[in-house]
């Protein structure tokens, strides 16, 4: 079992003579624990020391993968398909969606996927309802379904548990699990800022996405949010204009009726990644007021989110 | 356009980016003609079977989501009922040598007996060009043609993308769909879907 506190501590200095150490030092913690799943674990992870009625807490399902291996965006691309969760949650408790960080370009030149490699978590905003009663932990439970691939794929199961603390002040950070949620929120794509404007306009086989940012961009990439609109392996020519940029994004053979939107992820820099949602044949604005993690079409009934 | 870039190479590049895109199979478009070598030992070729409906499945042994259809019996149905009905049913294997899913003439044939799989015949494509034709992206994807040749269905098996087994009771089966409905007559009204899987497995897939 792979503690938390092993995996920040490794991330400092990742010396094998602290394995023991870290052993000693995580027993006591004891809260979660990573479940296995073929070439990966998972473990559910808080971002707070306790929860308090009324509050939203964060909670993550950290995935660390074997080098080389990746589990899927909630667009996966070509192929593949992205981890499924299932919460079976304390009574007073509503689960919200997953925010789902930037992907990578996974793949091959005629088959493209999105996903994530190394180690990814997924953070899931937990609402406390103002009535909660309860002065006893609350125990949180997902089961999680994940197709694991390197070039193979391998369909993995886990069930995941945490207990936290209930208590009437208001929550605080839980040092142990501070960097990873930083690292996750630091890889979420942002709203757009409100001065940017986009359209889009259909041509025969393709889209043509502009973008006027009020300065030039050479480099973007575009990570469709809805899956056989865009062609995931076709290249995405971009060619720079004084405001910004054109992007030819070429349509994907399974799309063979008109669209009134692309949604999706624009990355233009390592830490510059924005949701953006474009209406065809409108240039407009880009965005339509949904924010990070609530993505389209992820209503959550009965805390199953798929 | 930007100056100084020679306008020969321009159309080149362009040229290289969008031939495979323009042969490509697409639903209400000819399906492209192949030849390819069945694991029985005939050599098919598609406009032979002009007249007739033809289904293309994506397959790989290997793959987790065709073990489900394979494992649960329900490819083998497919193949059962839709021969049954005049159908021809081509399993086309993609994989490259050496990748997952790759199989010799003897073993495919072995794996159609052990699974008592039922499909016309299982084509042998191992070095991927039956599958760019058709820009075969999963296993199991799945093509539909009509008897005048053309591809009528391009998309996944059913609506239920995953691995389980469980899933597949309760699935709306596309390939059923666009035969039943074409049969009777009518407009198919899913012609396309998201073909989901595993990832075909041809040479360029790293390793």
């Amino acid at each position: 079992m792979v503690c938390l506190m092993r995996k920040i501590m490794c991330k400092a200095k990742c010396l094998s003579s602290i394995g023991l150490f870290t052993f000693i030092a995580c027993a006591p913690f004891g809260q979660a624990a990573s479940s296995p799943i073929p070439h990966a674990t998972v473990e559910l992870i808080a971002e707070n020391q306790w929860i308090a009625a009324g509050y939203t807490v964060n909670l993550g399902l950290h995935f660390q993968l074997e080098k080389g291996w990746h589990i899927y965006w909630i667009n996966p691309g070509d192929s593949g398909e992205p981890p499924r969760v299932k919460w079976q949650l304390p009574t007073g408790f509503t689960a919200g969606a997953i925010e789902w960080p930037v992907p990578r370009r996974l793949g091959t030149s005629s088959i493209v996927d999105f996903g994530y490699e190394d180690g990814v978590t997924l953070i899931v905003p937990m609402h406390a309802d103002a009535h909660l009663a309860a002065q006893q932990p609350a125990q949180f439970a997902a089961q999680i379904s994940v197709l694991v691939c390197r070039e193979v794929c391998i369909p993995g199961k886990a069930q995941v548990s945490l207990t936290i603390p209930v208590r009437l002040q208001s929550p605080k950070t839980d040092s142990r699990t501070e960097e990873l949620f930083a690292t996750a929120r630091k890889s979420l794509p942002r709203p757009v800022p409100v001065s940017w404007k986009f359209g889009l306009a259909e041509e025969k086989g393709s889209f043509l996405l502009t973008a006027s940012l009020g300065h030039q961009v050479n480099h973007a990439l575009f990570y469709p949010l809805v899956e056989s609109q865009v062609d995931n392996a076709a290249p995405q020519t971009l060619r720079p204009t004084a405001s910004g940029f054109q992007m030819t994004l070429r349509k994907s053979d399974q799309l063979i009726k008109p669209i009134e939107r692309l949604k999706g992820v624009l990355v233009l820099s390592a830490d510059q990644a924005f949701l953006i949602d474009v209406q065809v044949g409108k240039s407009d604005a880009g965005t339509n007021g949904y924010s990070v993690g609530t993505y389209p079409a992820k209503s959550l009934a009965k805390g199953e989110q798929k | 356009m930007k100056r100084g870039i020679p306008l020969t190479m321009l159309i080149g590049l362009g040229l290289c980016a969008f031939l495979p895109a323009m042969w490509a199979a697409k639903v209400g478009e000819a399906a492209p003609d192949f030849t390819a070598a069945a694991s029985n030992g005939k050599t098919i070729r598609l406009s032979d079977y002009r007249g007739k409906y033809v289904v293309l499945e994506w397959h790989n042994n290997g793959c987790p989501y065709v073990g489900k259809h394979y494992k649960s019996g329900n490819m083998q149905r497919l193949q059962k009922e839709w021969t049954g009905r005049g159908v021809a049913w081509f399993t086309v294997i993609s994989s490259a040598p050496g990748k997952q899913g790759y199989v010799t003439a003897s073993e495919e044939n072995d794996y159609l007996a052990k699974m008592q799989a039922a499909p016309t015949a299982a084509l042998l494509d191992p070095d991927g060009a039956i599958g760019h034709l058709y820009t075969a992206k999963t296993s199991p994807h799945m093509i539909v043609i009509n008897p005048q040749g053309v591809v009528i269905y391009d998309g996944a098996i059913d609506d239920k993308p995953t691995t389980d087994l469980s899933d597949i009771p309760g699935a709306t089966n596309y390939v059923n769909l666009a035969l039943e409905e074409t049969m009777a007559g009518k407009q198919i009204e899913t012609p396309t879907t998201r073909p989901y899987g595993c990832s075909v497995k041809y040479s360029d897939a790293k390793h």
